[in-house]
C-alpha cells in the first residue's frame, strides 16, 4: 500500500468509525511494518520456552531426571577426603571407581575396581556379598561433577550399605599425592 | 544478488534446524543418558549437571524450531552461534586431555568422538549460523511471504 501527497476533507461518524469528507485536512504517514522484537528479548524468550518446557517434560514424563536427584538433594553417603581414604583402604575398605571402563583402563588407583552407573543394578547381586563384607567402601569417580561416583554412592547406600564414602578428589589429585597408580603396561613411559 | 542471499540464508536456516533436530530429539527424550555424557567431561558441578544438560538439550530443540517455522531467526541463530563456540572450545579442552569418549553430540554411542576432528566440525557448523545472524531471510518464514501490514498513522 502506497500513499502520498496531502489533501483536505469532512471527518463525520462515531466513536469506532469516521468518515472523511471534503475540507479537512489530512496528512497520511505509512509507519512501513511492525519492528520486530529486540534480538535480546528474543533471545531471553527462547531461553524460558526452553527452560519452562524442559522442566515440565522432566517432572511429568517418566524418563524425566529432575533438577535436583536424590543424590544431590539428600545425600546419603559422606565425603572422604584422600588422607581418610587411603586409611579406610588400609582398614580393608573396597575402592572403587565409578568412571566408565575406557578411563578405568588408562589409568587408576592401585586395587580399585571399576564399577560404572549403567551396570551396578545388573551386577549388585553378584557383588552383594562382597561389598557387604568390607568395613566401608570409598568411590571415587571425577571431581568436579562426581556424577557417577555419587550415584554409586547413593545407590549402595540405598542397598543397605552402612559406610559409603565418595571421594572429594580426582585421580589427578590421586596420584600427585604420590598415591599408587595402575596403568596398562603399553601406556606407562 | 538479493534473491541468492536469500536462498543462502534458506539452506543455512533448514540445515542448521534438521541439524538441531536431529541431536536434540535424542538428548530430550533420553535426558539420562545425556546428563552422563554432560557429567563426563566434568566441568559442571554435580548440582548443575541436570539442570546444565536438560537446558542445553531443550535450547537445541526450541531453536531448531525456531529455525524451521522462521520464527526469531536472528535469535535462534545467535544461541545455536553461542552454542556451537562453547562446543568447539569444549572439543579442544577434549582434545587437548586427550579424553576420546563419544562426545554425546549426535544420536548413537561411540560414533563421534570428542576431540579435534569433532572441534573442526562445531567449528564449520558456526558458519551458516554466522550467516544467519548477518542475514536471516524472508522466504519460507512465518510471516515473511504473506502480505506486508503496514501502519498508518493519520494526522486531522
Amino acid at each position: 500500500m502506497y500513499l502520498s501527497g496531502a489533501g483536505s476533507g469532512v471527518l463525520q461518524g462515531g466513536p469506532g468509525q469516521a468518515t472523511l469528507g471534503p475540507g479537512t485536512p489530512l496528512e497520511c504517514k505509512v509507519l512501513g511494518r511492525r519492528p520486530p522484537l529486540p534480538l535480546l528479548l528474543s533471545c531471553i524468550i527462547i531461553l524460558v520456552v526452553a527452560g519452562g518446557a524442559g522442566l515440565i517434560f522432566n517432572l511429568v514424563m517418566p524418563q524425566g531426571v529432575g533438577w535436583l536427584p536424590s543424590y544431590v538433594s539428600r545425600p546419603l553417603w559422606q565425603e572422604a577426603g584422600l588422607s581418610e581414604a587411603v586409611r579406610l583402604q588400609k582398614q580393608g575398605a573396597i575402592l572403587v571407581d565409578a568412571r566408565d571402563a575406557s578411563d578405568y583402563k588408562l589409568a587408576r588407583a592401585a586395587g580399585a575396581v571399576n564399577l560404572y552407573p549403567a551396570e551396578i543394578k545388573l551386577l549388585w547381586p553378584l557383588l552383594k556379598q562382597t561389598l557387604s563384607a568390607a568395613p566401608a567402601v570409598v568411590v571415587s569417580g571425577r571431581y568436579t561433577s562426581r556424577w557417577p561416583a555419587a550415584r554409586i554412592g547413593q545407590f549402595l547406600r540405598e542397598q543397605g550399605l552402612a559406610k559409603v564414602y565418595v571421594l572429594d578428589q580426582g585421580l589427578d589429585a590421586w596420584r600427585a599425592a604420590g598415591l599408587p597408580v595402575k596403568t596398562p603396561r603399553r601406556a606407562r613411559p | 544478488m538479493k534473491v541468492l542471499a536469500e536462498l543462502i540464508s534458506l539452506a543455512c536456516r533448514l540445515f542448521l534446524a534438521g541439524l538441531f533436530l536431529w541431536a536434540a530429539h535424542d538428548k530430550v527424550w533420553d535426558p539420562a543418558s545425556f546428563a552422563e555424557a554432560v557429567a563426563r567431561y566434568d566441568l559442571v558441578p554435580l548440582w548443575m549437571v541436570n539442570v546444565g544438560s536438560v537446558l542445553m538439550a531443550w535450547l537445541e530443540l526450541v531453536t531448531a524450531l525456531c529455525l524451521v517455522f522462521g520464527l526469531a531467526t536472528r535469535a535462534a541463530a545467535l544461541w545455536i552461534s553461542a552454542m556451537m563456540v562453547f562446543f568447539t572450545g569444549l572439543m579442544v579442552y577434549a582434545g587437548i586431555t586427550g579424553a576420546g569418549f563419544d562426545c554425546g553430540c549426535f544420536p548413537g554411542q561411540n560414533g563421534h568422538p570428542a576431540g579435534y576432528e569433532a572441534a573442526w566440525r562445531d567449528f564449520l557448523m558456526l558458519l551458516p549460523a554466522l550467516w544467519l545472524l548477518a542475514w536471516p531471510g524472508r522466504w519460507l518464514t512465518l510471516g515473511g511471504t504473506a502480505p506486508k501490514r503496514q501502519r498508518l498513522e493519520l494526522k486531522l
